[in-house]
Order: structure tokens, then C-alpha cells, then sequence
């Protein structure tokens, strides 16, 4: 069967956002997304691969952007792109260690940068203290949007297990029942994630101080 | 544990001595090392606080972070 060429609609649409034009972009994210997660979900394991699978398609959308010829419709082009990425996911999925490729290849890394302590292992420089901040100003809506961001940017398995731990308040052990993780796996992942929202947090809290 | 733990090991057991998953021996060193470093200590409260904060937010708003960060990419993209 072929598929259906690009409308004067999708002309229209991709000229909009050949011009920068933001909320062209949004209309269609806000469209598209929610049928293309249950697309990706066909090829890969867990719901919040499929979210990271979905973020890279429009990000390979906007890449693709420029050489799009309208050959086929938007949406074909699109949902081309993201099965592409889905089935390339749901392959190393299958072949490889899950754990490896869901739980982020940096879980040995160190909390704090190296330089941030000296020979013998003790501060040599201090992380940012917010302390002395104003409540409102460190828990305010800026503050918790950082925080989501930062979450909705960690691996897949570090994302799910901050979310159910620290956002939906389960425990460690639903958690690692509802994951099938060991214990350690579990307290790695968790571990993992807080360091990266608090540093995500110091840094905007540093910023807006300065 | 027979030995006092510095900075470097203790910021990595603060996430662990928060949820009480600590073994007894290693929970108690961290608490003598957070009882004299004023620079751990103050880590362990920004752990504290980023975790009340993070349980401030609800699903729909980790799911609309999702969104901005491809507008984030979209202004990335627009201005490259």
C-alpha cells in the first residue's frame, strides 16, 4: 500500500515550523505523542522506555526537518521515525543485558566531582548551601519544575524507581517488587537519581542567588 | 566498622543512612562523621529537602517536564 503524500495541511504545518515557530511544534507534540507511546510501547518493554523512545523520535523529527520532501504524509514520515528508533531499542532490549541498557551506564559514578574533595577525602570544596535561602524561594514552583525536568531526563529504570520511591511514596520493597530488582539494584538506582535532581536543584538554586 | 569514613564515603551512604537500609556498624561511623563535618551535614539536609520537594510533585507534572524539554530542543534546534 502506499502511503499517503503530504497534505497541504503538513506543507503548511512543516513551513510553520521550518519557521521556528514554537507552538506549531507543541500542537503537534501534543497531538502525536500520546499515540506514539502506545507505538513505541509495541516494541519495547516498559512505558517509560517508550517516553524515552518518543522524546528521541522529535528529536530525529527536528533533525530530519529540513530534508523532509512530503513524499509522505507528516505523520507517516513521523511514526516512521519513531518505529525506527522503537524497533532499534526493542532489539538491543532483546539481545542484551535489560538492566545495563535501562539503569543508565553511570551508576559507579561519584555523587560529587572529584575536585570537590582533597587527597585525604575530606570537602576541599563545598557544594552550593542553600540554607540560608528563603523557603519560598527554594521549594517554589521554579524549584519543582527543575526537579521534573531532571527526572523526566534520568535513564529509564533510575526515572522509575525516583518516581515511585519519592513521588508516589511507595517503598523500597513494592518498589523492588514492582520492578524486579534486588535490593541493591533498587538502592543504586535511588541513589543514582537523588544525586542527580539535588545537583540539578543546587545549580538553579545557585543560579537565581547570584 | 573499624575505621572513620571521610567526605568522599560518606556523601555516597546518605541516600542509604536517609531510608535506614544502613548495616548498624556502618549506619553508626556515618553518624559520628555527620556529628563533626558541618559540610556533610549540610549535604544531608539538601538530600532531605530535594526529596520533600521531588514528593511535592505529582505525575502530571514529571509527565509535563517531559514536554518541555523537547521545547527546550525546539528553541535549540530553531537557533542553531
Amino acid at each position: 500500500m502506499q502511503a499517503p503524500r503530504a497534505s497541504a495541511a503538513d506543507l503548511e504545518l512543516v513551513e510553520r515550523l521550518r519557521a521556528r515557530d514554537e507552538t506549531a511544534f507543541m500542537e503537534l507534540v501534543d497531538g502525536l505523542t500520546p499515540s506514539m507511546r502506545r507505538v513505541a510501547r509495541m516494541f519495547v518493554s516498559s512505558d517509560a522506555v517508550a517516553d524515552e523512545v518518543v522524546q528521541e523520535a522529535w528529536v530525529g523529527v527536528l533533525k530530519g526537518l529540513a530534508g523532509y520532501e512530503g513524499r509522505a504524509s507528516l505523520r507517516t514520515w513521523i511514526f516512521r521515525i519513531l518505529v525506527n528508533i522503537a524497533k532499534g531499542r526493542g532489539q538491543r532490549e532483546a539481545r542484551s543485558v535489560p538492566f545495563a541498557t535501562l539503569a543508565g551506564d553511570d551508576l559507579d559514578a561519584p555523587t560529587f566531582d572529584a575536585a570537590a574533595f582533597d587527597h585525604s577525602g575530606g570537602w576541599s570544596t563545598l557544594p552550593f548551601d542553600w540554607r540560608g535561602m528563603p523557603d519560598e524561594r527554594v521549594t517554589g514552583r521554579e524549584t519543582l519544575a527543575v526537579i521534573g525536568r531532571a527526572i523526566a531526563s534520568l535513564p529509564p529504570m533510575q526515572a522509575h524507581v525516583i518516581r515511585l520511591r519519592d513521588v508516589l511514596g511507595w517503598s523500597s520493597d513494592e518498589v523492588r517488587n514492582a520492578l524486579d530488582l534486588t535490593d541493591t539494584n533498587q538502592r543504586v538506582l535511588l541513589h543514582r537519581a537523588r544525586a542527580k535532581v539535588r545537583a540539578a536543584v543546587e545549580e538553579h538554586l545557585r543560579s537565581v542567588s547570584a | 566498622m573499624s575505621r572513620d569514613l571521610v567526605c568522599r564515603e560518606v556523601v555516597e551512604l546518605i541516600n542509604g543512612y536517609l531510608d535506614g537500609s544502613l548495616p548498624a556498624d556502618v549506619r553508626a561511623a556515618v553518624e559520628a562523621h555527620l556529628a563533626g563535618c558541618d559540610g556533610c551535614t549540610m549535604v544531608l539536609e539538601e538530600f532531605r529537602q530535594t526529596i520533600a520537594m521531588t514528593g511535592m510533585l505529582t505525575e502530571e507534572q514529571v509527565a509535563s517536564a517531559q514536554r518541555d524539554i523537547l521545547l527546550a530542543a525546539f528553541r535549540g534546534w530553531a537557533t542553531a
